[in-house]
């Protein structure tokens, strides 16, 4: 499980906070989306849930701390945080290390910077591929991947270390309607794995379906927080910057011209 | 002061830095037939970013890593011998990161600026009147000595040297009025005398080795110097201390614009990133 | 070399598939032992002088790159880099290299024999160290060195820098080339005289060095998360086998290179 209480955090160098009072709790096994409009906090809730704001890159939280398992995570080294929370970013080819020649040991770096012998290593990194069904990318080389491939090898990479808690900060933001696609049901295999997600995403429609709450940023503050099906569904998603899904979209187009929505169902 | 330190970012940094002197050097020493080889500024970038050790370390593995781990077309057979030169370069930009002398010192009134200006010709002025004239007068070549017995054509070189140099000299006194900073001042006296003892180095590696030759127009200047009557070792000094400060002039000077375009969050990041850009002056 | 012996057949021959082809036989020497090699003679043909010694070391290193099976390859590479210095070296050596004995004369300069007896010797030397170099690179997998060295004791952080500097030329290389056709179909003139080629390549430094420092930031965030900064050593999944003949050989010829040196050094050769 892994709470942040009453967290706020500023970047270092700047005088003002960009997270305010942040509560969020996430389950074992629980998917929890966050949404909310650019510049809102949503990349910086996720460095701050791993442990990276402000273990690498500086700053201060200024307010409540991070805990795992019960455990205040304030002050560990950062590898302690690579075994419990992982973190996947938007670019597959800067999260891909640049140092190893095919996708199956791309997959075995983590386990290997964990010092665990050959057989651990290679029985996790066979695992991770196969949960990500691209056991048959294993002896391509990383670097002429596709987008939706390199993000599909990051996300086995990281759950090689088999975290318990993964956070992805819009895994598919700079992937082509295919590459989404692909990550779209990565996400759904790795739900199903039991690994805590935290996902943060513009597109709904991913979290749509997948998540099992949600969450709102608007100005650094967490200011809805319910179940995904009813929180998707509000009206007021727009205001805080955030697209509601298509299916959403869809029903509220029907009833402004007077149609019945239900006729749209499976239509999405 | 710091030594630096071995953090991810900076483990991260160095084969980045690696990579822009190996593509800088390649290209623009096949591009312009010069002895500007401007193969530094990634070394001198992780000095001033991570302190001296990185840079050293990164100097020294750049030129190893060029020789004996990098393939073709990117692999040089000739650059391993010059790791010291290249972790002395390092360390120097480190060092000199270290006292603060990459800092920009913006919106510099016109009277602090002539005299950085000043502070640059007098040094300059001093090494050279001291320093190169009676090293380069040495023999029968001569700048503005007794040339009725010297071979007209090498009195003609000398004098084009001559030039070269003060237009250098005046080409960085003006980029310091352009820009009002007088950070100038200090990079290219950094670069000055971190060219003077790159050459020294590097001059007895490259006579022993290469018998003092790199393939670049600087032969022609060695086969000059040669000539006109020093041995081969004292040739490509002469060679050196003309075209290297220049060079690492120009590489400070590159590395010192750098610094100041990428973000105040990106190098506050990096161990001695504050300390070598200055604090923030909003 | 697999360097787990509880592995799953299948796994193994995976692993098999990821180590490097090695075609001849000195390619299956190990890393070091190559490296060594190529070490010692191009610092031994200058520590040795004269002819005997570079001509040893060039005629020995292109048998072994006949026994590689390298050899049109690595005549035409060092031929090629070996060139330019060539010329060079012939020019100032020949004919402004201080002597007595005149061959003949271009205007105000005069060929030596000395020189020209400079030149041959500084021309084998530079072979000697393109053809020992070139052999290791050409018989080498630069992971393959770099995860020998790491299995030896050498810093896993040093082994990343080696390897990640493989991947991070060519990669900053593809950089600058989209940049440059960017900044080509908004006007900018790359062909032509030195000024507008300078011109042309500078507005691309700028830009490229910027963009590759910027991902600095990301990588190292990624590989926080793989524990790139837990301390400790790795187990490595595949390394290059060593033999004990080959220690031996590393050994005899560091004693080689030693002697010659000192030999050279106190006026022996």
């Amino acid at each position: 499980m892994l709470e942040l209480h009453g967290v706020g955090y500023r970047y270092a160098g700047y005088a003002n906070a960009v997270l305010h009072d942040i509560d969020l709790t996430l389950a074992d096994g629980e998917i929890v989306g966050v949404v909310g409009a650019n510049e809102a906090g949503k990349s910086t809730l996720c460095l701050v849930a791993c442990g990276l704001a402000p273990g690498s890159i500086g700053g201060a939280l200024t307010g409540g701390g991070l805990s795992i398992d019960g455990e205040p995570m304030a002050g560990k080294p950062l590898h302690a945080f690579a075994t419990r929370v992982g973190i996947g970013f938007q670019n597959p080819s800067t999260q891909l290390s640049g140092v190893t020649g095919s996708v199956f040991e791309e997959v075995a770096l983590g386990p290997m910077n964990l010092g665990l012998n050959p057989r651990e290593t290679v029985e996790r990194t066979n695992a991770a591929l196969a949960t990500l069904g691209i056991d048959d990318l294993a002896e391509r080389e990383p670097r002429r991947l596709s987008g939706g491939q390199g993000q599909l090898v990051v996300i086995a990479s990281l759950l090689a270390m088999r975290p318990p808690h993964l956070v992805l900060d819009e895994p598919t933001a700079q992937l082509d309607p295919e590459g989404t696609r692909l990550v779209g049901e990565a996400l759904r295999e790795l739900a199903a794995t039991g690994t805590a997600l935290l996902v943060a995403e513009h597109k709904t429609d991913l979290l749509d379906g997948l998540c099992d709450r949600v969450v709102v940023i608007d100005g650094g503050r967490i200011v809805a927080a319910d179940a995904a099906s009813i929180l998707l569904e509000d009206p007021h998603l727009t205001e805080w910057g955030v697209e509601p899904p298509s299916r959403v979209r869809l029903a509220q187009a029907a009833r402004a011209r007077g149609l019945d929505p239900a006729l749209l169902v499976g239509a999405t | 002061m710091s030594w630096g330190r071995f953090d991810t970012r900076t483990i991260v940094l160095i084969p980045i830095a690696i990579a822009i002197n190996i593509v800088l050097g390649q290209t623009v020493s096949a591009a312009l037939k010069i002895p500007i080889y401007l193969d530094s500024i990634g070394t001198i970038l992780v000095g001033v970013l991570a302190g001296p050790i990185p840079g050293l370390v990164t100097g020294l593995l750049a030129n190893l890593i060029w020789t004996y781990v990098l393939p073709a077309p990117f692999h040089s057979d000739y650059a391993a011998p010059f790791a010291i030169v290249a972790a002395e370069i390092g360390f120097v930009s480190g060092v000199l990161g270290q006292v603060g002398w990459f800092r920009s010192r913006p919106n510099a009134d016109t009277a602090r600026l002539v005299l950085g200006a000043a502070v640059v010709v007098i040094v300059l002025g001093l090494i050279g009147y001291y320093g190169f004239l009676p090293f380069y007068t040495n023999g029968t070549f001569t700048f503005f000595g007794d040339t009725s017995k010297t071979e007209p054509f090498f009195v003609i070189v000398g004098y084009l040297i001559g030039i070269g140099v003060v237009a250098a000299i005046l080409g960085l006194i003006a980029l310091l009025f352009v820009r009002r900073d007088l950070g100038v001042a200090y990079v290219a006296i950094g670069g000055l005398f971190c060219g003077i003892v790159s050459a020294l180095i590097s001059a007895p590696i490259s006579a022993v080795v290469f018998g003092g030759v790199t393939g670049s127009g600087a032969d022609l200047l060695v086969g000059a110097f040669q000539k006109a009557g020093s041995d081969l070792q004292t040739a490509v000094l002469q060679q050196g201390l003309l075209s290297d400060p220049i060079d690492k002039t120009i590489e400070f000077f590159i590395g010192f614009v750098i610094l100041q375009t990428l973000s105040r969050r990106f190098v506050s990041r990096f161990p001695q990133g504050e300390k070598a850009v200055g604090l923030e002056q909003a | 070399m697999i360097l787990a012996d509880d592995l799953d057949p299948d796994d193994v021959e995976r692993i098999r598939r990821l180590v490097p082809p090695t075609p001849s036989a000195y390619h299956r020497l190990n890393p070091l032992t190559k490296a060594v090699i190529a070490t010692v003679g191009s610092i031994g043909a200058f520590a040795a002088g004269g002819y005997v010694g570079p001509i040893a070391v060039d005629l020995v290193m292109l048998f072994l790159a006949f026994r590689a099976g390298v050899l049109g390859q690595l005549g035409r590479v060092s031929l090629l880099l070996t060139l330019p210095i060539a010329i060079s070296v012939v020019l100032v050596s020949v004919f402004t290299r201080a002597g007595t004995t005149i061959l003949f004369t271009i205007g105000p300069f005069d060929a030596t024999a000395e020189g020209v007896d400079f030149a041959a010797q500084t021309l084998v030397r530079l072979f000697a160290i393109s053809l020992s170099i070139g052999l290791f690179v050409m018989t080498t997998d630069p992971r393959a060195f770099v995860f020998d060295l790491e299995r030896r004791g050498v810093s896993p952080r040093v082994a990343f820098v080696a390897v990640a500097t493989i991947e991070a030329v060519p990669t900053l290389v593809e950089r600058a080339a989209v940049i440059g056709e960017s900044q080509r179909a908004r006007g900018l003139d790359t062909e032509g005289s030195i000024r507008a080629r300078l011109r042309g390549v500078l507005p691309l430094v700028g830009p490229v060095i910027i963009g590759a420092l910027t991902d600095v930031e990301e990588r190292s965030l990624a590989l926080e998360s793989r524990a790139f900064s837990r301390p400790g050593r790795r187990h490595l999944l595949w390394a290059m086998p060593d033999r004990r003949w080959e220690r031996w050989v590393r050994w005899a010829l560091l004693a080689l290179l030693v002697a010659t040196a000192v030999a050279r050094l106190t006026g022996r050769i």
